[in-house]
């Protein structure tokens, strides 16, 4: 069922901050939308008002095309996992699961073959008579999993139920939701705080910050095309390579000054003018690394070597600027020697010293 | 979209209703759950603490029908009786020896307990006992004991080579030995409590202490203890406030004698009450016994929540 | 930590001693209980005796404080039961809901448990006579009210703070109201707390003595008041006293040894992190 916040507002209780700023969203039918962001950027509060379980402060929520803002969580037809609880402690599993059935009214039999079939979606059919205690960690959420599926809601949402799982059970995990995401079809909120995790989800991701929307987009909208900052910082790890940098006047043409590096100026950034103060990015990954020095690249010295298995993460300081350079554990590195990096114009990214945005975007 | 017609317009008008009252009701709904309680309270402990305090300041008894407003009279008459200012000595004496005994006796059997591994819960279990036991009944079993002619103590005594004694009768025994009974009452809860916090206390801190080879003495005084302050504030306040309030025990054993040694504030004040008919004397005491416990409790929070969010 | 050898022998000399100085006052005076009249005071006390049953006999029949025990069963049970009905949901909101003021009307209803009881006892008094209430068990309970909810709000709040609030979050968005929730799904884990609180609620009113002996009546007095019956001028009849000490202690202690690890967490509860 698609979804839709328009101008939702909600303030903290306590002290009147913002906690969600005047959201405007859409999330289509089917989608699986990742809201991406640090702790107290707003991601939860939102999908808690999704939920029912908060009301905003003004704004409106739709599901499908019903209003549901000031409807009981119970009638909105949502089903929430959660992080840090997922199963009721006082049932066994197979009562778990059954649980959401027993409002329903329905027979034993047939509550009995939808929690047996939930279960087998999940792989818990062999744990239905265990109690909470007997159950592991990710043995429970995906108890948590099955009893939101058996509602058949509109909605899914998730927030951040990897979190407390150890790695290799969270990446299992996290196949598996997107398995039932394509057998489904149902849409998904899924927040989270772990970019890796929302870019390997996502179909549309959602990067919050201060209670704001950054940015919208797929995941490779996300990552190579980030509208400011924050989006650029936050996703990606490690972080960009980042600069400060002035719009010069070179001969012919403009060109950004990283305090004694000259870079030319890309071309889909040629509006902009002249004595403008720009941060200067590039992804490591998007450094080439060549062997013989050519005009227009830099050439540095390697300071700093990290093996990271299939990779490895080299540190070059070029003109007074430590570069982070990612690449294969194969190529002989060591500490010392030369290195002429190449910056693909393409993969160059500006961003105005004092917005934040893009200059691709601000225009 | 043609026009509504009545019925339609009355169902939308009702559905916005409920909406809205949704809407009122969640953001007030804690009041729901805390109105009984809180009206309660109200009328069953607010409405009689300010008729009281209201009280002090009349001039109020039980033989006549006449309340004159007397303003300040009542206050200035209990802070300047003599008896007054004896029973407040007696009870802060109690107070300061009751607490500190209890808490250091509780406090040390907690410690201890740490060294013991067979038995604990059953230890836990028997030394509880007194807390559960009425104020009044450990007063009158302990009077049994120290009876002069037929108690135990008596009876132990000249077997350990010390004579008998009438415990409850000498003005210079009486006092410490209804502060030994309270203390033997009230120190378990010390005990319970200082023994949770020491088993809520995390690890880490404990086994790099002992890498670096420091002392049982010196890892007491530099990681248990400042690990334990707001448990320790939070008990001897709690003792404090309580011992203020003794009325039971003392009553029943020495009823404030022998010579007013005993007396403490809350029979003083039950005295000049009912015995000497000076209710709103009487009034104006516990008024201000209100305002001092009310001080010290205050205190309390401010210490206790200072900690909790310094963490 | 590890403990020497000595130390542990230590620690267990003392525990020793100390579980000694508790059990030998409550036994012996408790003995006393069953003995026959000529031998309630003895010097040296009568260790071996045929146990007899007169003293309970007497105060139960003779002196009718059977009455007594219903009207301390009625009051004590009757004072818990309201308190935990009115002090439950409120634990519960100033657990879960922080608006604002929710810290300041936490600690002031919690340090009303401060309140010494002659502050309450003079103005109850007094209305007590207004309203008519000197003889009545509603009286008794309203006046235990003023310490009970104070009491059952500290102990259920810290009980319900331990509960994540995702479990009746995830209840209501299942499909039940926030009232179906906490019945089906938050109170059958809050329970053993709840019954730490009634325990120790009811250990409060039924050993309370200083609001029983003055503000009930003739009809109304609760068994901690009915033994100063016994406690003359000129002598104590001390097999009868202890006849009904041991009916104040032992409902009590019984419920005590049941629930112990309730009670033990309960009592530490709120007062440690």
């Amino acid at each position: 069922m698609k979804v839709v916040l328009q101008d939702l507002v909600k303030k903290f209780p306590a002290s009147d901050s913002i906690a969600v700023n005047h959201i405007h969203l859409t999330i289509e039918d089917g989608e699986l939308a990742v809201f991406l962001g640090p702790s107290g950027c707003g991601k939860t509060t939102t999908m808690r008002m999704i939920a029912g379980l908060e009301t905003p402060d003004s704004g409106q929520i739709f599901i499908g095309d019903r209003d549901v803002t000031y409807i009981a969580p119970k009638d909105r037809r949502v089903a929430m996992v959660f992080q840090n609880f997922s199963m009721y402690p006082s049932m066994t599993v197979y009562e778990n699961i059954a649980f959401p059935l027993q409002v329903l009214k329905l027979s034993r039999e047939e509550i009995d073959q939808q929690v047996k079939e939930a279960a087998g979606l999940v792989g818990i059919g062999h744990l239905l008579q265990r109690s909470s205690r007997q159950v592991s960690g990710g043995e429970a959420q995906r108890v948590a999993l099955a009893r939101a599926m058996v509602r058949r809601p509109e909605v899914f949402l998730m927030d951040e139920p990897l979190s407390s799982l150890d790695a290799k059970l969270r990446i299992q995990l996290r196949t598996e939701i997107k398995r039932l995401h394509r057998d489904t079809g149902t849409t998904i909120i899924f927040v989270t705080h772990d970019q890796e995790e929302a870019m390997s989800l996502g179909d549309k991701i959602v990067v919050m910050d201060h209670g704001n929307v950054q940015q919208v987009g797929t995941p490779q909208e996300v990552f190579f095309k980030p509208r400011n900052l924050f989006v650029a910082n936050f996703v990606g790890t490690p972080s960009m390579n980042l600069f400060d940098g002035t719009i010069q006047q070179n001969g012919s043409g403009l060109c950004v000054d990283l305090a004694g590096l000259a870079q030319p100026l890309p071309e889909r950034f040629q509006a902009a003018k002249a004595g403008k103060e720009v941060k200067w990015g590039i992804r490591h990954e998007a450094v080439k690394i060549l062997d013989d020095n050519e005009p227009g690249d830099v050439s540095g010295e390697i300071e700093l070597i990290e093996a990271l298995g299939s990779r490895q993460q080299v540190f070059v300081r070029a003109a007074d600027k430590l570069f982070s350079v990612m690449i294969d554990a194969l190529y002989p590195a060591r500490v010392g020697d030369t290195l002429h990096l190449r910056f693909d114009a393409s993969s160059v990214h500006l961003f105005d010293a004092q917005t934040g945005l893009s200059l691709a975007e601000a225009g | 979209m043609t026009a509504p017609t009545e019925v339609q317009q009355a169902s939308i008008q009702t559905a916005a209703f409920r909406r809205w009252l949704y809407r009122v009701s969640q953001k007030y709904v804690h009041w729901f759950f805390i109105a009984p309680a809180l009206l309660a309270i109200l009328a069953v402990a607010i409405y009689p603490i300010v008729y009281s305090t209201g009280l002090s300041f009349f001039r109020v008894s039980f033989d006549s029908r006449e309340r004159p407003f007397v303003l300040l009279e009542n206050f200035i008459w209990i802070l300047n009786d003599s008896d007054y200012r004896i029973v407040l000595g007696n009870t802060l004496l109690y107070v300061l020896v009751t607490v500190s005994g209890a808490f250091f006796l509780g406090f040390g059997m907690a410690l201890l307990l740490r060294r013991i591994t067979v038995g604990r819960n059953w230890l836990r279990l028997i030394l509880i006992l007194p807390l559960t036991i009425a104020p009044i009944v450990v007063g009158l079993t302990w009077n049994w004991m120290l009876d002069p002619l037929f108690g135990l103590i008596n009876w132990i005594l000249p077997g350990l080579g010390l004579p008998p004694q009438t415990w409850l009768a000498s003005t210079s025994t009486a006092r410490i030995v209804v502060m030994l009974v309270d203390i033997w009452q009230w120190y378990p809860l010390v005990f319970l409590i200082m023994d949770a916090g020491l088993s809520g206390l995390p690890r880490p801190p404990y086994e790099s202490a002992r890498l670096e080879g420091a002392s049982n003495w010196t890892i007491f005084r530099r990681i248990t203890l400042p690990m334990l302050r707001p448990v320790i504030l939070v008990v001897l306040l709690l003792r404090t406030v309580d011992a203020f309030r003794t009325f039971d025990l003392v009553r029943v054993m020495t009823d404030g004698g022998p010579a007013y040694t005993t007396e403490m504030l809350s029979m003083y004040l039950y005295r000049t009450a009912f015995n000497f008919n000076k209710l709103s004397r009487a009034g104006a005491g516990a008024t201000i016994m209100l305002i001092v416990i009310g001080i010290v409790s205050a205190l309390m929070f401010r210490f206790l929540y200072r900690e909790v969010e310094r963490r | 930590m590890q403990y020497s050898w000595g130390q542990r022998v230590v620690a267990y000399l003392v525990f020793m001693v100390m579980a000694i100085l508790v059990v030998i006052p409550l036994m012996a005076g408790l003995l006393t209980a069953f003995k026959p009249q000529i031998i309630w005071v003895s010097s040296p006390p009568i260790w071996i005796f045929t146990p007899t049953l007169e003293n309970f006999e007497f105060v139960f029949v003779q002196r009718q404080n059977l009455l007594h025990l219903r009207n301390s069963l009625i009051i004590a049970t009757g004072s818990v039961t309201i308190a935990l009905i009115l002090g439950v949901p409120a634990a519960y909101a100033l657990a879960r809901f922080r608006f604002r003021g929710s810290k300041g009307l936490l600690q002031w209803l919690i340090s009303l448990r401060m309140i010494p009881p002659i502050v309450v006892v003079l103005p109850f008094y007094v209305l007590f006579q207004t309203f008519d209430l000197r003889n009545t068990h509603i009286g008794m309970i309203l006046a235990y009210l003023t310490f009970l909810i104070p009491l059952v709000i500290w102990m259920m709040r810290g009980y319900f703070v331990e509960i994540p609030s995702a479990m009746e979050e995830c209840a209501m968005v299942e499909g039940y109201s926030r009232l179906q929730a906490l019945r089906k799904v938050v109170l059958p884990v809050v329970t053993p707390g709840i019954i730490a609180t009634a325990l120790l609620n009811f250990i409060f009113a039924w050993n309370e003595y200083f609001l029983a002996l003055i503000l009930g009546g003739r009809n109304t007095s609760t068994l901690p008041v009915a033994t100063a019956t016994y406690v003359g001028r000129a002598r104590v009849e001390w097999g009868n006293l202890f006849a009904i000490n041991l009916i104040i202690m032992v409902p009590v202690i019984i419920l005590t040894i049941i629930l112990r690890r309730q009670l033990v967490k309960g009592l530490s509860l709120g007062l440690v992190d």
